[in-house]
């Protein structure tokens, strides 16, 4: 079962880079530096639903103190920090050329980068507490603040820009968005869902061995 | 604007070592777990 | 509901008692606050229009800085005094532990900021006295949402290894929103403009509060269980 969602990612990321390199057009403004949001905008989006199952995972366990949600949370995670981590580095990537600098504290880039630190603190918890049942407690609070936290940050830090940088720097994506563009951006967005679903399963799984070997 | 690529390939590559390395971990820390009397 | 604030305020009285007769935390937070004086000053270098532009924001890093120290004490000192054992058999509702931990927090919290206000002036030889009374109103809706997760995220890493790294490793990148509202809110404010001007940020740091403190009211008891 897992093995067959580890092939069908693979081969839907295959044909998402086809599609980011072969079949989507050169962006007219940005040039072939654009193909980068191929990998951006699916991350970012992959990261947002990471971080929706962790907070589902951690209500789910306070609920009904059973291991399978905190397995779900941990297993969620994971992945979410990863690509978190992935979509600052390759915003930053093509921020260097679009803007000329590497990094910019540009409301996207900064709130997304709060996420990161959010939920890097988030498993560096999990790594502090031994018990299982203790260490699911703890990381299901955080998880939940966490996530509650994620709307008061974003508009927290979209005003802070508008106050101290008036729109001079354009969003990510260019508007209006062509087909063939949309198109690239969703067979990547399901690409990449699949091999967070596939993350997903082994990581549960990991944790879920370590359980009965422990106890 | 110029083309740039390698920051595409550099966006791309890191992508692929990034994920590459996270799926090698798991799959070695799997392999570690059931090491002794594995199933799979 | 009142044998619930009942519960809460002896919470306070004893950490009111407690750190009077030790007179532990509170000296060597005040203390500390005076260092960072000190060391904002080095670092600023001698020139008043600097310190003057950037005071919004050296003011909430002192008072974070005290409060990630402070916060993170406040559950330490039950760990050490041997109760935690009393805090996780008291019975009925554990929200109301938080409460007066919380408010406990926010005490301590205003006596340093009180502090730090005080010495602000004398040091940097600024003149505060017209934007005190919005100040505090700033003060007070910042304060709360650092405590309200401080609070919180204290009791978690009280049980921890490496709580002194956890804590602020936790707390600082939840307060990012609180951090940004409270200095854009401090920067109107000292600019001499009214409290309407820094509405927007009124409302964010207090929808944070809102949210924080539902969070840790409903959540404390799952971190109060057992050792």
């Amino acid at each position: 079962m897992t093995r067959a969602l580890g092939w069908l990612a693979a081969l839907a990321l295959v044909i998402g880079l086809g599609a980011a390199f072969g079949y989507a057009p050169r962006e007219a403004v940005q040039g072939n530096v654009q193909r980068i949001m191929y990998l951006h905008v699916p991350a970012v989006l992959t990261a947002y639903l990471a971080f929706a199952l962790v907070f589902a995972g951690s209500l789910g366990y306070l609920f009904t103190r059973r291991l399978g949600w905190d397995r779900l949370a941990v297993a969620a995670a994971e992945p979410g920090v990863l690509f978190t981590g992935l979509t600052i580095v390759s915003g930053s990537i093509w921020g260097k050329p679009t803007w000329g600098t590497w990094w910019t504290w540009d409301a996207r880039l900064t709130s997304t980068a709060v996420l990161f630190l959010v939920y890097v603190g988030y498993l560096l918890l999990r790594g502090m507490v031994d018990e299982p049942d203790r260490r699911a407690r703890y990381a299901a609070v955080v998880g939940i603040l966490g996530a509650a936290n994620i709307p008061i940050v974003h508009f927290s830090v979209k005003w802070w820009r508008a106050l101290h940088q008036p729109s001079t720097i354009l969003g990510p994506e260019p508007s209006p968005i062509a087909a063939p563009i949309a198109l690239t951006l969703l067979v990547n967005w399901i690409a990449f869902t699949l091999l967070f679903l596939y993350f997903l399963a082994r990581r549960a799984e990991i944790a879920r061995l370590e359980e009965s070997h422990a106890g | 604007m110029p083309d740039n690529w390698g920051y595409v390939f550099a966006a791309y590559g890191l992508a692929v070592i990034a994920l590459g390395a996270y799926w090698r971990r798991l799959a070695r820390r799997a392999k570690s777990l059931a090491g002794p009397g594995g199933s799979e | 509901m009142s044998a619930y604030l009942r519960r809460a305020w002896i919470v306070v009285w004893k950490d009111v008692l407690t750190e009077r007769r030790s007179k532990e935390s509170l000296n060597a937070l005040l203390f500390f606050s005076v260092l960072l004086l000190f060391i904002f000053q080095f670092a600023l270098g001698p020139e008043r229009a600097r310190v003057e532009t950037a005071l919004p924001g050296l003011l909430w890093l002192g008072f974070i800085l005290a409060g990630v120290l402070g916060l993170g004490r406040s559950f330490l000192v039950e760990q050490e005094n041997d109760c935690w054992e009393g805090l996780v058999l008291t019975p009925g509702d554990k929200s109301a532990i938080y409460l007066g931990k919380l408010a406990g927090n926010v005490l301590v919290m205003a006596v340093v900021e009180a502090a730090l206000l005080v010495l602000f002036p004398v040091f940097f030889g600024l003149d505060l006295t017209g934007a005190l009374p919005r100040l505090v109103v700033v003060l007070a809706l910042g304060t709360l949402g650092l405590a309200a997760v401080g609070t919180l995220f204290g009791a978690i890493t009280a049980q921890v290894r490496a709580r002194e790294l956890l804590f602020p490793v936790l707390l600082l990148p939840a307060q990012v929103p609180v951090l940004l509202g409270a200095v854009s809110a401090t920067e109107i404010v000292l600019a001499g403009q009214p409290l309407a001007e820094a509405a927007q940020w009124l409302k964010l740091l207090a929808a944070a509060d809102v949210v924080y403190l539902v969070v840790g009211l409903l959540t404390f008891e799952f971190v109060l269980e057992g050792a």
